[in-house]
């Protein structure tokens, strides 16, 4: 079974837009410098709007660590690159990161809304030690990808199917 | 296969999967079991489940079990929530409400009134599905059939953790489907309420709104409502009860009225009325022409609705109501009636006396009564605020919908 090449272009749009469109991020994230010298500790805040509870996953970029954060010990998880947040009634996160001697990468996140059933991404921030684009001297985790099957978007999982259906039926007619 | 089937099978697949997990009892995240959700319990739990998910961690709380977990802290202090139905059966929930069935409309019409997310209802009564003019997001949702004659394997195949069934009125019809569905499905919670009886709504709203987490809400709705009906009892309270206007209420049919017992006799009498058929055996009783000249009515009121098809939220009929009325003043011997005389007929739709609405045509009947008691009452506003403020539907009582006449 193939699809043709703009049926399939359909369905990835419909895949991408359809979940940005239903909920716009909570969470936006600003960096106290986006080039930090090499083993400085520069500063990440989390900006929270409208999430009594939830929670945050944050990936760094190979090489660059998490130090500390000015949440309580028992609401923080670190594991790897990645660092989790369980958002309670919070309109702001701060946490501190080491940059490595050199490395540039993005800083990724992930937010979960846990009662307004909804998820999505913290949009990325660049950081580059000293300013200088280069790739990382080690590897840091991979970020696992978001949670499917019940976690996925009913709206993504709906247009996919109804874009396949879609190409499906249209192709038979020819 | 083709690749239709191959698709076919691909949904239902996903549609199955994603109804699989059916929470059972303990609250999510209980790490001890006490049944209490501490800040601490629930914070672990929140951690656990994004390292599982997103961090490469280990856990098994599902992204429905986090959600009900933060839930239950949030609405329910962490607690599982008791709730005592009008049936006087106790029921602990240990989750919130994700897939409601309802049975009863008038308990639909509460849920939308304190703001339960409509989505979370999964199927309705036939009655409800039908007026899509007031329950425009039932259009779409799976029809249960009535509680005379449900579809039991519909109600089944949507999988309702909970279920809303009457509490008082046709209870053995009430009864055997609760019997059906606990024998058959033991998770499913089964829930008994009335919503249209003056004296237990307030209660059965606040009881609801703490199920739904919406305890604010249904203070709000409950004092809103409250606020209405004892404006009319205190309005009527000083009557004496040899002054009380005589009342002939005529139900959908040609002299059909109300007794003592009927939900209608017992607005009426809020309302300040005093019915002279009160008495009769049947609660519905079908009365002699002639008894209603002999009885000499000071206001007569007539009930629109499904029996007398005019009017009410589907219909902007005004002319249809005027009719009713007119051809009421026309019936033969009733020139003489003092209702007549007087001009006090009035055709009242049962939209707005019958069900969870009954507190707005409870407050036309005692404005009809005692005009100058309740010069400053507005029913019409109370309708518009309860439509929009608490039903949040775009109606417009001005151009839409025809309740009463004049």
């Amino acid at each position: 079974m193939s699809l043709p090449a703009n049926h399939l272009l359909c369905i990835a749009l419909l895949l991408m837009v359809v979940p940005a469109a239903a909920c716009a991020s909570p969470v936006t994230r600003s960096l106290s410098t986006a080039e930090p010298g090499a083993g400085e500790v520069f500063t990440v805040s989390l900006s929270i709007e409208g999430m009594t509870l939830g929670g945050v996953v944050e990936t760094l970029p190979a090489g660059y660590a998490f130090v500390a954060t000015d949440l309580a010990d028992d609401r923080v998880l670190a594991r790897g690159q990645q660092v989790a947040f369980a958002v309670m009634n919070d309109s702001r996160i701060t946490y501190q990161v080491r940059a490595p001697a050199s490395g540039s990468g993005d800083i990724t996140g992930r937010w979960e809304d846990f009662l307004g059933e909804s998820d999505g991404q913290v949009a990325a921030s660049h950081v580059a030690a000293d300013g200088i684009e280069a790739p990382v001297e080690s590897g840091g985790g991979d970020p696992v990808p978001p949670p499917s099957q019940e976690t996925g978007s009913p709206f993504a999982v709906l247009a996919a199917v109804a874009a396949l259906l879609l190409a499906s039926g249209r192709g038979g007619r020819r | 296969m083709n690749r239709r089937c191959l698709l076919a099978l691909a949904l239902l697949l996903i549609v199955a999967a994603q109804a699989s997990a059916a929470p059972g009892d303990g609250i999510p995240g209980d790490a001890d079991g006490d049944r209490v959700l501490t800040p601490a319990e629930y914070t672990a739990a929140a951690l656990t489940y994004l390292d599982a998910a997103y961090m490469g961690g280990a856990g098994e709380l599902t992204r429905t079990d986090i959600q009900d977990a933060a839930w239950i802290s949030a609405c329910w202090d962490g607690r599982p929530r008791e709730v005592t139905d009008s049936s006087g059966r106790t029921v602990t929930l240990y989750r919130p409400l994700r897939r409601v069935v309802t049975f009863n409309g008038e308990a639909l019409e509460t849920l939308r009134s304190l703001g339960f997310d409509m989505e979370k209802v999964v199927a309705v009564d036939k009655y409800s599905k039908e007026k899509s003019t007031f329950f425009p997001e039932c259009r779409e949702k799976a029809n249960v059939g009535s509680i005379w004659s449900p579809d039991m394997e519909k109600v089944l195949a949507v999988r309702p953790d909970a279920v809303f069934l009457y509490a008082t009125i046709s209870t053995a019809a009430c009864d055997d489907i609760q019997r059906k569905l606990e024998a058959s499905s033991p998770g499913i919670r089964v829930f008994r309420f009335d919503c249209f009886k003056p004296a237990t709504y307030p209660r059965e709203i606040r009881t609801i709104a703490s199920m739904a987490g919406k305890s604010e809400r249904g203070d709000e709705f409950a004092s809103f409502y409250t606020s209405t009906m004892d404006r009319v009892r205190d309005g009527t309270a000083g009557v004496p009860a040899d002054e009380r206007v005589r009342v002939y209420f005529e139900y959908w049919f040609d002299y059909k009225t109300v007794a003592a017992g009927s939900g209608y006799n017992e607005k009426l009498e809020l309302a300040g009325g005093m019915n002279p058929f009160a008495g009769e055996t049947a609660e519905y009783p079908i009365i002699d022409p002639e008894a209603v000249i002999v009885t000499d009515p000071e206001v007569v009121v007539k009930l629109a609705g499904q029996g007398l098809a005019f009017g009410g939220y589907a219909g902007h009929d005004i002319a249809a109501l005027e009719g009713i009325r007119t051809a009421l003043a026309q019936r033969p011997g009733w020139t003489s009636i003092a209702a007549v005389e007087d001009n006090r007929i009035y055709v009242i739709h049962s939209d707005i006396l019958g069900g969870a609405q009954h507190f707005i045509g409870t407050a036309y009947l005692a404005k009809w009564f005692y005009p100058d008691r309740f010069a400053d009452l507005d029913p019409h506003a109370i309708h518009q605020r309860y439509l929009t403020g608490f039903q949040g539907i775009d109606f417009d009582l001005a151009s839409e919908g025809t309740f009463v006449y004049p």
